[in-house]
């Protein structure tokens, strides 16, 4: 039996730890709203099960010297009545607490993660095995009525995400669990004896390259306005038919994501007072590299790419945005660039400069970094795909959400059956993006239900009214 | 703001109604003031007590080392043994400081440092009692405040002390429960140490 309970904090997460503020707390959510009241005890109930096998989720972040590490603590998480606001910091550096939450608020049940710990998702993963727990714990007589062909069948449905994922290695030990996806992925090369990966040889760049020749020419809109007062995000939540938006994505020949993240950019054009004609929208992607790589880690194991469309070209139609965002898009998930990009990221886990350099003075230099990384991105959007559970499930989860904590304007996409969140979250009071965004959406006829969150004194005030 | 999502709004409320933690436009001109007031108190004390003639100097000071005090606190407020440490540090180099810009007579370095030193290595084994801290959540904070408390060392060397007896009390304390320290928590020290020093 392994004794050590502590793992060095991977160089690719170290970024998310230097980059985190008051207000961007690098912290993400997602909730399912279930179709009843959510009964607390069972939810604690389900959350003990599911948290007995993920071992990664027990960690606490630890700062060293020359590293942060994870360490395996002892500590139980306990579900709590939502009130706080969304993505409230989950770590403090002088406290020894778990980087994930389990909360819940009438018919939502919200699970958030520092991004530290986990990606989209692998905290998906865990979030899945949760609701399926909760349902069966909750609805128990649905699942013993049940003919016995319907409960194989189901039984076959409802094999947990960590059983799928990590079911080639056998049951995980912490270290294992916390191991960086990034090193896991050169192991498995490795014992495939397909080492199609080279490292070591180049020292990592962390700043982008594809954008240092455009940073002269071209002029990046960054968005500005008045922030929060208590640097809480202001989130507004979309919901929007499926059957209704994806032809509207079809009829472009793209992907939802980048017809949205098309309307995202026109909403910004339409409500800023100082964008000028030439001005260039950049946004970021994160790409799941789970999808072109096996690794069966729930840790960190993506990589971001970066979409540009400079105005003032060529005629600015959504047609032409979609139909440039797509290629740019389509180029960078080439075989060649996603393997530059994870050869970089595997580069910079084995940087020997990385290991001799002091904690603080690492943390200084990727602060730095990310900062000017930062002024050459105008938002940010994310997207965790189609979720589906097991029929019998179904009618208990009637929707889900996804959200981030932000430094700048984002949104992030999820669908579940016929419903797409899209949910924004930003820095900024001000709401008109958002809003232009919606009127683009119904005029094309699409039906959009909203609910914004309060974050002044006056919306409060008008709240509890 | 939130006329037009009325129009579009769910049947639910999704959100819990939070109360402003703080906001950041009050905030401001709330530490101006607290920050004129007291450098105000400094100059009238400075005036009516002091008799010396530092002019903004004592006060520009003072109110320096509030707020260095304030930041410490509320940055270390998780972690007493942690915090304590840190405030060793700040007081004494905030008497070294004092000391100096009252025409120096060494009382910062003879009685000021030692009988700080002496009594912060008690409190913080009072607290970290007292709220139950983990051994390897603050052996190493105690180690170095140990270590602080020898400091006094350097002083009595260079002859800088007009009386040994404090520097020399310190000094013993400090060798005294760092060598108890070693003794009860020695297993814990070299994992911390393995932990935080690791390459």
């Amino acid at each position: 039996m392994e004794r050590q309970k502590w793992v060095r904090l991977d160089n690719a997460s170290n970024i998310f730890l230097a980059a985190s503020t008051n207000s961007d707390t690098k912290v993400f959510r997602l909730s399912a709203e279930m179709a009843h009241a959510v009964d607390p005890g069972c939810l604690q109930k389900a959350l003990d099960k599911v948290y007995d096998r993920y071992l990664l989720y027990h960690s606490v972040l630890r700062r060293g010297v020359f590293w942060y590490y994870l360490e395996m603590s002892e500590l139980r998480p306990i579900v709590e009545e939502e009130n706080v606001t969304p993505c409230t910091a989950l770590y403090h550096f002088d406290r020894k607490e778990l980087l994930f939450r389990v909360l819940y608020r009438k018919k939502r049940i919200h699970l958030e993660v520092f991004h530290v710990l986990s990606d989209g998702t692998g905290a998906l993963w865990f979030f899945e095995d949760v609701l399926k727990e909760y349902i069966f714990l909750r609805y128990p007589e649905e699942f013993s009525e049940m003919p016995q062909s319907e409960q194989d069948r189901m039984e076959q449905q409802l094999e947990d995400s960590f059983s799928r994922y990590f079911r080639q290695q056998g049951p995980q030990s912490f270290t294992e669990a916390a191991r960086s996806a990034y090193r896991s992925v050169v192991k498995t090369s490795k014992r495939a004896g397909r080492v199609a990966i080279h490292f070591g040889k180049k020292t990592s760049r962390y700043v982008r390259p594809s954008l240092k020749p455009m940073r002269k020419k071209k002029r990046v809109y960054r968005i500005k306005g008045e922030k929060t007062p208590d640097q809480r995000p202001r989130v507004v939540e979309l919901s929007l038919p499926l059957q209704q938006v994806l032809p509207l994505a079809r009829q472009q020949n793209v992907s939802l994501m980048i017809y949205l993240t098309a309307l995202f950019f026109e909403a910004i054009r339409k409500t800023s007072p100082d964008f000028r004609p030439n001005d260039t929208i950049v946004v970021s992607v994160p790409v799941n590299l789970r999808q072109f790589y096996t690794s069966s880690s729930a840790r960190n194991f993506f990589s971001t790419t970066y979409l540009e469309y400079t105005y003032g070209q060529t005629e600015d139609t959504i047609e032409a945005i979609c139909e440039n965002l797509n290629s740019q898009l389509k180029n960078s998930l080439s075989k060649e660039k996603l393997g530059q990009r994870l050869n970089k990221l595997i580069a910079s886990e084995y940087n020997p400069f990385g290991r001799v350099v002091l904690r603080p003075i690492k943390d200084v230099i990727l602060k730095g970094i990310n900062r000017l990384n930062n002024r050459h991105l105008t938002v940010a959007i994310s997207n965790l795909g189609k979720v589906s559970f097991p029929e019998r499930m179904r009618d208990h989860i009637q929707q889900l959400f996804f959200l981030s904590s932000v430094a700048r304007p984002q949104f992030c996409m999820i669908s579940y059956q016929d419903c797409l969140t899209v949910t924004f979250t930003s820095p900024f009071v001000d709401t008109a993006i958002q809003q232009a965004f919606v009127r683009l959406l119904s005029a094309q006829g699409v039906t959009v239900t909203a609910a914004v969150n309060q974050v002044t004194d006056r919306e409060i005030e008008e709240g509890r009214r | 703001m939130l006329d037009f999502w009325s129009n579009i709004w769910g049947s639910v409320y999704p959100y819990p109604t939070v109360p402003l933690r703080f906001d950041r436009k009050k905030i401001i001109p709330l530490m101006m003031l607290s920050t004129i007031i007291s450098g105000i108190i400094f100059l009238i004390i400075e005036a009516l007590w002091l008799n010396q003639k530092q002019g903004l100097q004592l006060s520009v000071f003072g109110v320096l080392s509030l707020w260095t005090v304030v930041y410490t606190i509320i940055r270390k407020r998780r972690n007493i043994a942690k915090s304590i440490t840190y405030l060793i540090v700040v007081a004494s180099l905030t008497s070294i400081y004092l000391d100096y810009a009252t025409e120096w007579n060494g009382w910062s370095l003879t009685y000021a440092i030692p009988v700080m030193c002496i009594f912060a290595i008690i409190a913080m084994y009072i607290a970290v009692k007292l709220v139950h801290l983990n051994v390897g959540d603050y052996v190493m904070y105690l180690l170095l405040a140990l270590l602080i408390g020898l400091l006094p060392t350097l002083f009595l060397v260079m002859n800088w002390v007009s009386n040994p007896i404090p520097a020399k009390l310190s000094i013993g304390f400090s060798v005294f429960l760092a060598i108890i320290v070693v003794l009860y928590h020695g297993n814990a020290i070299r994992e911390e140490w393995h932990k935080r020093m690791q390459i």
